[in-house]
């Protein structure tokens, strides 16, 4: 929870070492603090004296954070409210996270610099998110030099998107939000509609160098439906602020660390879904039909096996489904290659479960595809 | 909504009403009640043309045997049109409430023939002058006679048919902007701008630049039969004073005079050839001059276009002196005072005259007189006229000449001949000038404050609002200053007084090109384009100061660190290019690339161009604009405020800088949901008299802790405020701090007031 200047920057540096040695320990990832003394870094991290501020007479007092509590109290009656009102969630969300690692990640504001605040709070956003939305998928992209990186592809897996963003933290460059636009329109264009669309940018940018007209990038992204949201570190820029109006997006700026975390874990319940695609209407999944095909498709299936079985997360409540899909994959497996090298008459029914591998990777469709590929086959 | 104001009903085209929009409306009441003038200081963004707007028309409409006349004054095309939409708003709201009868009124808005006109083979000209000669080439009363018998002479078509149409062409109540004129001409076939010239007379709302008003050569034509109940409005009117003295100020230059040479020689062979022609036309010309130039209201509508820039009534009973009467006489006069004024420009010292030293040397020398000097102007005038000459932009010249010799010879007192053989700043080159310059703001408006009822002056930076008065000389019945009130503190101005190398800065002359200086202007840009989002404006004291700072900090390499973060677009004197400037820096804020604008203050984009919302987030104020002090006109124009006005040289620069201080700095924010940050980059702004003189609605945000700031620390401060403008804010105000009143809010008020 928000709790302005009496959180965690309460500590005063008269509070000694012995104090700081006991909070310190998850709070420094080591990169500002690493050469300083403890005292030190009481200064040179902490900035004790941001948390006052100077009122009409002169005199130093905490800042005033009325206005603020008001604000969030308000939202939270807000979303209370909307929760109530049985609103439909987009629970299926494709989402990419962009993070601006600029030169402007660099500056020191936050502590120990913003790209350290980022990569801390995007972690934690990865494993709410997924805990929050276990049929969604997340996908990392990064700016640096003015150029958008694709870090992970869509994935569900928390693990391997924190691992791939902690091994590439370094800024510098300009910020493009066009080209980060572009390369994950590339991707979420492609997205059947049943899937929400989701972008979520955290900047420290101010001012973005496109190589074209953002305006029309925007403008595609929303005529495909692509949920563009910002949160920014520094202050409100004008075109995230109209990227987010024409997109249906929300657009914050962080005041401090708390906010920012605040803000950007308001991004991890499912946004409301878009009205067009409400209707209900049934998703197959994991359902592979048996049609006729001309060409004999070669099956991939043991070759990604080893693959993705690693990728699957291990669930406590989903566990023992797992390990039954996980049998029936094995056995029907088999019996398809059994039934193909027998059956010769069949080979035009044979089941590409490999398709669906490869798409479905969630650990609910991995398991479906593998409980239903063995159903088919044994009827076959 | 509608709500009692004292004793009339007020009609508000909107639902909430701001604060200080009331009490504004209850000022201007009594002001309307007591009869007499007054001067409100605003700010912008706080819906005062609306406020102006609706209380005049309520007033007049809760007075229905006393019905006003409202002449609205504003300084650019485009403020006039964002009035006339305002107009038509209320009209809108006045007919849902009232019907049709008591929202019939007529608003117009009146602009120069080159806003106005329809005709395409006129205004394919570019100039506002040559528009004015083209459309008088087709519808000169000569020309149409001759067309008359000739049908291969070109005319208006425009304008013929609404002389046709004779008194049947006027247009129906309504709201006509600009466009709406031109539409409706075109659609009548009835030309656009003779009818709104007409119109005026019958409008109850016109809306026109100050020129009309002020301006005597215009006023004479357009504003003169205005009836005496009429309300004038001046709006943005804190230059109000420049604006008269322009309009009474003249200069002479070389080309000015080899121009009028020209001039002559032409006017002698138009002569030449009437006189082999059509001697009568001349013979009837010297009847009337004797008569007196009094029948002059008696010309033809079109053919009126400059009159007498003397105000004095006397001057059109009098007849014309005698040696002027015949066309080559006067002609003759001309060419001696012309070669006279050549003899002045050949001086190698400055000289400074009052104008009955000059027109005592005239006397001598050229053997004219003043009250000669004094009928140049209509004589001129008449005799252009009896030559039936069309082509006016080509007679400029000698018509500025005129214009000069008639204001020597009228005014005693209030103006002085400054005489330069080259201008201060570049010595090498010689280009000698005559100026006339008027020092008594005064003179032009005093006939506007004699003549109307009552005169309202108004603008977003009227401080201090004593002096006002003082310089236009007149006595406001209510003269106040209103604060805006705010949900949220959306204008955060500091005063940075050191560099974060804890130096002073300063544009002081001593200090100005002093590299820790000039080093520190520029780091405290640098440090600001990283951290303010989109647009940033910065203006500089001057153009060389400008070009000077650039070009040292483009030495130093600062330019090309400031253009990684952004844009940078220079101002120039160049108006196409300032405009191509502008609109790049548009752009480059709209598509999130972020831009640096630098212009002067006292610039065209000071005081024209709105730099709102992400336009401009933060202006920094590089300097105190002072005027150039060491400037003739100046120091002449400071010596008679001290001896007439009693007001100290000191102050008057002061007060005249931090009027554009303020100006340049109240370009960003426009309106209350936008927020900006205002830099006075100066350590001459952190003394209290330099401080006390801006406005208030900029000093109550002013806060001590700003006052003298370090570049470091004004970057934290801006840190701050950034991410603090970036929260989502409750529009309405909360609590005790009610910005919007509804209604009913009012009503209590009323209430509370009575009880």
């Amino acid at each position: 929870m928000y709790n302005g200047g009496d959180g965690p920057r309460r500590r005063r540096p008269e509070d000694g070492p012995a104090a700081d040695d006991d909070e310190d320990d998850d709070d420094v990832d080591g990169d500002g603090g690493a050469g300083l003394e403890a005292w030190e870094r009481a200064y040179a991290d902490e900035r004790s004296w941001e948390s006052l501020q100077e009122d009409e007479s002169g005199l130093l007092r905490p800042i005033d954070t009325k206005a603020l509590h008001h604000a969030q109290y308000r939202r939270r009656l807000r979303s209370t409210a909307s929760a109530t009102a049985r609103i439909q969630k987009g629970l299926i969300r494709y989402l990419y996270v962009v993070i601006d690692l600029s030169r402007a990640a660099s500056e020191m504001d936050f502590r120990p610099s913003r790209m350290a605040v980022l990569a801390r709070h995007a972690e934690a956003f990865i494993r709410e998110f997924f805990d929050q939305n276990p049929l969604s998928q997340i996908g990392l992209v990064t700016i640096k030099d003015g150029v958008a990186h694709s870090l992970t592809d869509l994935g569900g897996s928390p693990e391997f998107h924190i691992k791939a963003l902690m091994g590439k933290l370094e800024c510098s460059g300009d910020s493009s939000l066009q080209n980060a636009l572009e390369l994950v329109y590339g991707y979420l264009d492609k997205i059947p509609s049943y899937g929400h669309r989701e972008v979520l940018i955290l900047t420290s940018a101010l001012s973005t160098c496109d190589p074209g007209d953002i305006v029309e990038t925007i403008q595609k992204c929303k005529n495909s439906k692509i949920r563009c949201s910002v949160i920014g570190l520094s202050a409100e820029v004008f075109i995230c602020k109209h990227l987010c109006q024409e997109t249906g997006g929300t657009y914050s700026v962080a005041l401090d660390e708390a906010h920012f975390k605040e803000l950007i874990i308001e991004h991890a319940p499912p946004p409301p879904a878009i009205a067009e695609f409400a209707s209900a209407n049934l998703i197959k999944m994991g359902f592979p039909q048996r049609a006729a095909e001309n060409v004999i498709s070669i099956c991939l299936l043991l070759m990604n096996w080893a693959s993705h079985v690693q990728v699957i997360p291990s669930r406590r409540c989903h566990g023992l489904a797992l390990v039954v899909g996980r049998v029936f994959l094995v056995l029907g497996t088999g019996l398809t290659f059994l039934l193909c090298a027998l059956d010769a008459s069949n080979t035009f029914a044979l089941i590409v479960i490999s398709i669906f591998m490869r798409v479905y990777t969630t650990a609910l469709a991995v398991r479906v595809t593998a409980f239903e590929a063995c159903l088919l086959t044994q009827a076959s | 909504m509608k709500f009692r104001l004292e004793d009339i009903t007020v009609y508000f085209p909107y639902d909430h009403i701001y604060p200080e929009q009331h009490a504004y409306m209850l000022d201007l009441k009594r002001t309307l009640d007591a009869g007499g003038h007054c001067l409100l200081e605003m700010p912008t963004g706080t819906g005062k043309t609306i406020a102006l707007l609706s209380l005049i028309l309520s007033y007049s409409l809760s007075r229905p045997s006393s019905p006003l006349k409202l002449l609205y004054c504003t300084r650019t095309v485009h403020e006039m049109e964002k009035t006339l939409s305002e107009l038509r708003r209320l009209r809108d709201y006045l007919f849902s409430e009232l019907g049709p009868s008591s929202s019939s009124f007529l608003a117009i808005g009146l602009s120069s023939r080159k806003n106005l006109c329809v005709n395409p083979r006129v205004l394919s000209a570019e100039s506002r002058d040559s528009v004015d000669a083209g459309c008088r080439k087709l519808t000169a009363s000569w020309v149409r006679a001759l067309a008359e018998r000739d049908p291969s002479v070109p005319t208006c078509e425009f304008f013929e048919d609404y002389e046709r149409a004779g008194s049947s062409a006027i247009l129906p109540p309504g709201v006509y902007t600009l466009q709406d004129l031109r539409a409706f001409g075109k659609q009548k076939g009835w030309c656009p701008y003779f009818l709104a010239r007409h119109m005026v007379q019958l409008a109850n709302i016109v809306v026109y630049s100050y020129q009309y008003l002020l301006d005597p050569k215009v006023a004479g034509i357009i504003s003169k039969e205005m009836q005496k109940e009429s309300v004038v409005v001046f709006d943005e009117a804190h230059n109000i004073d420049n604006v008269c003295i322009e309009a009474l100020s003249v200069s002479v230059r070389r080309q000015t005079l080899e121009g009028a040479t020209r001039n002559l020689h032409r006017m002698e062979q138009e002569i030449e050839r009437f006189k082999a022609t059509d001697a009568n036309r001349l013979k009837a010309e010297y009847q009337r001059l004797v008569e007196g130039l009094a029948q002059r209201g008696n010309l033809r509508v079109s053919d009126t276009w400059l009159a007498n820039p003397a105000l004095p009534d006397d001057i059109l009973k009098e007849a014309v002196p005698g040696n002027i009467r015949r066309a080559d006489f006067f002609l003759r006069v001309l060419r001696r005072l012309v070669q006279y004024l050549k003899g002045r420009l050949e001086t190698d010292n400055v000289e400074k005259e009052s104008p009955v030293a000059f027109v005592a040397s005239i006397t001598n020398q050229a053997g004219i007189d003043q009250k000669t000097l004094k009928f140049c102007y209509d004589r001129l005038h008449s005799l252009m006229m009896t030559l039936e000459i069309t082509d006016t932009d080509e007679f400029l010249h000698i018509q500025t000449i005129c214009d000069f010799a008639t204001l020597v010879g009228t005014y005693a007192r209030g103006f002085s001949i400054i005489i330069e053989p080259y201008d201060d700043r570049m010595p090498d080159v010689r280009d000698p000038i005559i100026q006339l310059s008027c020092h008594d703001a005064s003179l032009a408006i005093k006939p506007v404050f004699d003549r109307f009822q009552t005169v309202v002056i108004t603008s977003g930076t009227l401080s201090p609002i004593d002096l006002y008065p003082r310089l236009l000389n007149f006595n406001p019945v209510v003269s106040r200053s209103f604060t805006m009130s705010l949900t949220r503190d959306c204008i955060c101005p500091m005063v940075l007084t050191r560099g974060s190398d804890q130096l002073p800065v300063s544009t002081k002359f001593d200090m100005r090109s002093d590299l820790g200086v000039v080093r520190n202007y520029g780091r405290l840009l640098l440090e600001m384009v990283s951290v303010v989002p989109d647009g940033i404006v910065c203006f500089f004291v001057s153009y060389s100061y400008m070009d000077e700072i650039v070009n040292s900090w483009n030495e130093s390499g600062i330019l090309k660190e400031i253009m990684q973060h952004k844009l940078v677009f220079i101002e120039t004197q160049d108006v196409v290019e300032t405009t191509l400037a502008l609109d790049n820096y548009r752009r480059a804020c709209d598509c999130g690339r972020g831009a640096v604008f630098f212009s002067v203050a006292r610039g065209k984009v000071a005081e024209g161009i709105d730099f709102d919302r992400h336009y401009g987030r933060l202006v920094i104020m590089f300097g105190v604009p002072f005027q150039y002090t060491l400037s003739k006109i100046l120091l002449a124009r400071l010596e008679y405020l001290r001896d007439t006005f009693q007001i100290k040289e000191g102050d008057f620069l002061t007060f005249d800088a931090l009027r554009q201080a303020a100006q340049c700095v109240g370009r960003v924010i426009r309106s209350k949901a936008d927020y900006g940050m205002m830099i006075f980059a100066d350590k001459r702004y952190s003394r209290h008299d330099k401080r006390s003189k801006l406005p208030s609605w900029i000093l109550s945000h002013l806060r001590d802790a700003h006052l003298n700031l370090s570049t470091d620390m004004a970057i934290h401060i801006a840190r701050e405020f950034l991410r603090k403008m970036a929260q989502p804010y409750d529009k309405a105000g909360s609590g005790g701090k009610k910005t919007l009143l509804s209604q009913d809010d009012l009503e209590k008020m009323g209430d509370e007031m009575l009880y």
